[in-house]
């Protein structure tokens, strides 16, 4: 599904969440990041029809999501997985989807639960399919919903933070399987793990102050650490000149990876960066020219 | 029409499956049992007419198990919040007035479970001593005038005032309004009791036990005296249908806000 957004503006009273985002997302994987507080989770919900804008426009997959009319289309063919989602603890997986897909408008029962079931298979709570929620790890319950977001085979997933709170083996399990998903569909994914869109995206975009600070291929994105992301070996204190992305002790003193225009140390060396220190370069204007 | 009954069959699933509803329940009807003292039901004569019998049943299981009701429906529609899953049902493409009228069918069909079964039970342990099993007919037929209105009343403004009173006011406000409401002697304080629209249904009562005695206070002189018509079958119909349509105002209220909400527009300007 092609999303457009144009000047999309939100504001809570005297605060402003977006404040003339601009984007555009053609299909595939997408990766939405930003720190806490940056906007993400405000376009998220507008995206998800939860929220209304201030003002600006949004159509998705050729709705208007300013109408009803358009929220409610863009809707039903949409899976959203919010930030922090709470399951009724006293259903069971199978209970719930099944009461999500009543309200997504599956009404062939039998087609209904079959897709349940699959669902629930293929996030791994077959065992756990008659148990009541309540009893139910963080990483489990995000398996339910993640199960929920897919029924009905939507053309646009939205995720909020999937991976908050989750092991490395859940983490890992859960990327794999939203890249496998974006195949066949639109997913969104809005989240500050910034590995996690390292591993998934090829698109991506940053809002920063409700703005979008970039927007473009996640390669694009490393680039911007490019001839600023320096190693340093020392067993002293960390550098002040720059922003230490990484610090590891090994025998031979600390090693620092630091993204700064000027060298941090004299015996510092240029090194390849990671998205991470793209994502780092451009939030603190690190880098030295903006590209793309 | 899906999602209705969605929301209605897993509300009715959910509230059906709390512990605490079938405790609370056998906890007030219980002591109602044990207290009821020598003008309950048990102490009519044998010969007593079925329809008094199971009507004195009905009025005197109204006088406190919707208490019960009201307590543990006042967080159905707020706990959606509190359990985080609003943001999921609000991206999903039903109107929200859907969820809340699911909502109030799927709580009223949790609660009138035990308020049903209260009133089979009493029947059937009337039944060997009155030997009389029109016993079970006029239980369904005091079930459906006395218990199911007051719930059907208790049910609306339970669900919709704690969003604007919270859960916890509308709790002990809830307590005061149900013994002044239904129970406080209209000629000692104004109050509502004895009026068409008491749902601890009175006027159901009363036309049940036909024996020319009000069941409680039914058209007692009072406070709003237009809404103290003498009981007769047609008031007790009347009063039937005002008490069910006084629980849906607060549910019109809320859809009507609900569906503002989301038919609200922005400036779409690219």
């Amino acid at each position: 599904m092609h999303i457009e957004i144009a000047d999309l503006r939100r504001r809570f009273g005297r605060v402003t969440a977006l404040d003339g985002v601009d984007l555009t997302v053609a299909g595939g994987m997408f990766g939405l990041l930003g720190t806490n507080g940056a906007g993400k989770t405000t376009l998220m919900r507008i995206l998800a029809g939860v929220l209304p804008a201030t003002s600006g426009r949004v159509i998705a997959g050729g709705h208007d999501l300013s109408t009803r009319a358009g929220r409610v289309a863009v809707q039903r063919r949409l899976g959203y997985l919010p930030q922090d989602l709470g399951l009724y603890p006293d259903l069971t997986p199978t209970e719930f989807l099944d009461y999500v897909g009543l309200l997504k408008g599956l009404d062939d029962r039998a087609a209904r639960r079959r897709q349940a079931a699959e669902l629930l298979d293929l996030v791994g709570l077959s065992d756990v399919a008659g148990r009541k929620l309540k009893g139910f790890s963080g990483g489990m319950r995000r398996r339910v919903g993640i199960a929920q977001a897919l029924l009905g085979d939507p053309a646009l997933l939205i995720v909020d933070e999937p991976t908050v709170g989750l092991d490395p083996e859940e983490r890992i399990r859960f990327r794999t399987l939203l890249s496998s998903l974006a195949d066949a569909r639109t997913v969104l994914l809005s989240t500050h793990i910034v590995e996690d869109v390292a591993q998934t995206c090829r698109q991506t975009a940053v809002l920063a102050g409700g703005r979008v600070a970039f927007t473009g291929a996640v390669t694009d994105l490393t680039a911007r650490a490019e001839g600023v992301t320096w190693e340093i070996v020392t067993p002293g204190p960390p550098p002040t000149d720059g922003v230490v992305v990484s610090a590891i002790a090994r025998t031979d003193g600390t090693h620092y990876r630091v993204v700064s225009p000027q060298p941090p140390a004299p015996d510092a060396v240029l090194v390849t960066p990671s998205l991470e220190e793209g994502y780092v370069a451009l939030m603190r204007s690190a880098a030295p020219a903006p590209v793309g | 029409m899906t999602a209705l009954l969605a929301v209605a069959r897993y509300e009715f699933r959910m509230q059906a499956r709390k512990r605490s509803l079938w405790i609370a329940a056998t906890l007030l009807g219980g002591a109602l049992i044990v207290l009821q003292g020598d003008r309950g039901p048990r102490s009519l004569p044998v010969g007593t007419p079925a329809r008094e019998v199971m009507g004195t049943w009905a009025l005197l299981f109204a006088i406190l198990m919707p208490l019960a009701y009201g307590m543990l429906l006042a967080d159905r529609l707020v706990r959606d919040r509190k359990l985080r899953v609003e943001p999921l049902l609000e991206s999903l493409p039903h109107a929200p007035a859907t969820r809340l009228a699911g909502k109030y069918l799927g709580g009223i069909g949790a609660c009138a479970l035990p308020g049903l079964a209260a009133l089979l039970l009493a029947a059937i342990t009337e039944l060997p001593k009155r030997h009389d099993p029109a016993l079970i007919g006029w239980a369904l037929v005091a079930f459906v005038v006395v218990t199911l209105p007051g719930i059907a009343m208790v049910a609306g403004f339970a669900l919709v005032c704690p969003v604007i009173v919270s859960v916890p006011l509308f709790r002990v406000l809830f307590v005061g309004y149900w013994f002044w409401g239904n129970m406080l002697a209209p000629d000692f304080l104004p109050s509502l009791t004895g009026t068409l629209l008491t749902p601890i249904g009175d006027y159901g009562a009363t036309w049940l036990l036909a024996n020319g005695h009000t069941a409680l206070f039914a058209g007692t002189p009072g406070f709003l005296s237009f809404l103290r018509p003498d009981p007769s079958a047609a008031t007790a119909a009347l009063s039937v249908a005002v008490v069910v349509l006084c629980g849906l105002i607060p549910l019109a209220a809320a859809a009507v806000v609900a569906h503002r909400s989301t038919r609200q527009t922005w400036p779409s300007k690219a």
